[in-house]
């Protein structure tokens, strides 16, 4: 009798311990859970609360007192012809930018990686500072310069201004790639009677291209999102981004909203359609 | 008749180190051409001069009796396969081996139609469209082959191609590269730190020793008739005897060593006073377990057992040690280890060099 309640006693107690080491197991997976929920929340509450004022009739972008809803503001963008001036020329813009910064990023890491360690620490610094620069410094410093040689902001110091940073961005990209190649395969393709110009064609332009996109994508983002140095170089031109916080200014409707939500839109469906070709193109060639 | 190759003077330094000293060598057309060295030698450095990736510090390179002097690594006649092969991972099988053609523009078709017909010469038959990562490490080696011959190269430059095979591979490449070379009568300069695959392939081995070119001999006058005492120990397992010559008489020279005093052919540079070592290869060697004159006591240490032979390591009262070849019908009366032999050698089966 005595030796079963003891049985029972030691059972009862394992138990418990058990109990505890199942908590104590747990509890790092509870603490990151918590941890991950609090973070998108973080980071994604501001768009959710962005995206469901765009279906409020309040005049104001909010979503509280929740007047009723409505796709008005849809209409209102596609009326807004100011708006569509201002997205206009910050796609050109951008397509400028990356027109500048790709051949320019990819000469500067053709030429980085060419150098002796010394000399490559010395221009990759170079390379990099703008984009430790205040972009606010940036556009001083174009306007300030052109202003001397007799050209007033616009389109084309916005253009210059912007490339003279987002150039490092792809800079960066291509040489992070270039310092996985074999460069014995120029030399296999010079014995073989290429060209300098025939061996970057057909042997390097190729191999650089996943780098080439990722670097125009990142330019083109970078160029359409810019604000603060954009500002300095406008002149009279709006941009998209200039063209929003002028609207703070003056009088903000829910119509921002809607160009907001339209453009995550196209982003996501952009991100998946570069998804799926990167997992198309690894099928077919190794990383 | 493909081109020959000549080196005049060829000196290479790189920023004050000396890669190739004062190189001169002939290589005949059509000629497998090895040049054998340990890593370091400058062996690979002097198929880059070939090539002409890089240009000679001073001397000249002669292709087909032409100074490729000026004449860029493009324009040359010839076509190398690098160690690593250096495939093009991203065009199929079939843009590589034809990628020379392409370059020198060769229509479309017919770049395809050449493309098949090498792969048909090195047993890839269909493999055109497959990607370089879908290949076997073999497969790649017989791909770098078809690329390289694809241009119709004179002279083809080969820097240690089968070093990442494996022995079976290898051995069995060993034999495809030999048989291809005489089908196409290219002139072959092949690079390797790997003297079987040298002594096995070649019309005549270039041993290289820091930058210094040693010898050149076909095989068998290798083996036999090391010019230098670096060759005698890097060709082949041999016993070395360093002493001083106390004379010489019909080609034969006598050197006193603390091991004792050893008569062998004299090679050149050979005089009286010098200092000199005696050579001998471990399959010249006799061993007894009776002391015969002129024969080296010694203390047997092991026995490796290699296949062909036996091997025997022994060490001389001087402490030195020594190798001897047992032929395997004499194994079951090898001496054991720690039993007293004495090993000896005719004296035309060794030789005597000049030493250091």
């Amino acid at each position: 009798m005595t030796a079963q309640i003891e049985l029972e006693g030691a059972t009862r107690s394992r138990v418990g311990l058990d109990w505890v080491a199942k908590a104590a197991a747990l509890l790092p997976r509870i603490v990151f859970a918590g941890y991950m929920i609090l973070f998108f929340t973080y980071l994604f509450l501001p768009l959710v609360v962005m995206g469901a004022a765009t279906f409020n009739t309040s005049k104001f972008p909010t979503v509280t007192p929740w007047l009723g809803t409505t796709l008005d503001w849809f209409a209102a963008l596609w009326a807004d012809h100011a708006m569509w001036r201002a997205l206009g020329l910050s796609l050109l813009i951008a397509l400028a930018v990356i027109a500048i910064a790709l051949p320019a990023g990819t000469a500067a890491a053709l030429f980085l990686t060419s150098l002796q360690p010394r000399a490559r620490t010395f221009f990759y610094a170079l390379m990099v500072s703008p984009l430790l620069t205040p972009g606010v410094a940036i556009g001083i410093a174009t306007l300030v310069l052109w202003h001397q040689l007799g050209v007033g902001g616009g389109t084309f110091l916005i253009v210059l201004a912007q490339a003279s940073f987002i150039t490092s961005y792809v800079m960066l990209m291509v040489v992070a790639r270039l310092q996985r190649f074999d460069r014995v395969q120029e030399e296999a393709a010079a014995g073989l009677g290429a060209s300098r110009f025939m061996i970057f064609r057909r042997i390097l332009l190729p191999y650089l291209r996943p780098a080439l996109l990722a670097g125009a994508f990142i330019a083109f983002l970078q160029s359409f999102e810019n604000y603060n140095t954009t500002l300095f170089v406008r002149g009279t031109e709006t941009p998209l981004t200039v063209y929003i916080a002028t609207k703070v200014r003056t009088g903000l409707t829910p119509t921002v909203n809607a160009l907001g939500l339209i453009l995550i839109g196209l982003t996501i469906l952009a991100a998946i359609a570069v998804e799926i070709n990167r997992r198309r193109s690894t099928a077919r060639t190794p990383a | 008749m493909s081109h020959s190759v000549d080196l005049i003077d060829v000196e290479m330094t790189f920023g004050g180190t000396h890669a190739v000293r004062m190189l001169s060598a002939h290589v005949e057309g059509g000629e497998f051409f090895s040049i054998l060295g340990p890593s370091g030698c400058g062996k690979t450095t002097v198929l880059r001069l070939i090539a002409g990736f890089i240009n000679p510090t001073s001397g000249r390179v002669l292709i087909g009796g032409k100074d490729m002097a000026g004449i860029g690594a493009d324009r040359r006649p010839t076509s190398m396969i690098f160690q690593s092969l250096a495939l093009f991972p991203l065009m199929p099988v079939w843009e590589n081996i034809a990628f020379g053609l392409e370059v020198r523009k060769v229509p479309k078709a017919e770049r395809r139609r050449r493309a098949e017909e090498l792969l048909e010469l090195i047993a890839l038959p269909g493999y055109g469209d497959r990607m370089v990562h879908e290949l076997s490490g073999g497969q790649k080696q017989r791909v770098a082959i078809a690329r390289a011959l694809a241009v119709e190269p004179q002279v083809l430059l080969l820097d240690e191609p089968l070093s990442a095979l494996d022995l079976k591979l290898r051995q069995h490449m060993r034999a495809e590269l030999r048989a291809l070379q005489k089908r196409t009568g290219v002139t072959f300069i092949y690079i390797t730190h790997d003297q079987s695959e040298a002594l096995a392939m070649s019309d005549r081995v270039a041993v290289m020793s820091a930058g210094v070119l040693q010898q050149i001999a076909t095989p068998r006058e290798l083996y036999s008739s090391p010019a230098t005492p670096f060759v005698a120990k890097f060709v082949g397992e041999t016993n070395e005897f360093v002493g001083k010559v106390s004379k010489t008489a019909d080609g034969i020279a006598m050197v006193d060593s603390p091991h004792g005093s050893f008569a062998g052919r004299a090679g050149d540079a050979v005089a009286v006073g010098n200092a000199a070592a005696v050579y001998v290869r471990p399959e010249a060697v006799t061993v007894s377990r009776e002391a015969r004159p002129d024969s080296l006591e010694a203390r047997a240490d092991r026995i490796e057992f290699e296949g062909a032979v036996a091997m025997l390591h022994a060490t001389s009262r001087a402490g030195q040690p020594l190798l001897a070849a047992i032929p395997n019908q004499l194994l079951a009366q090898a001496p054991v280890a720690g039993e007293t032999v004495w090993l000896s050698f005719a004296p035309d089966e060794a030789l005597v060099l000049a030493h250091a």
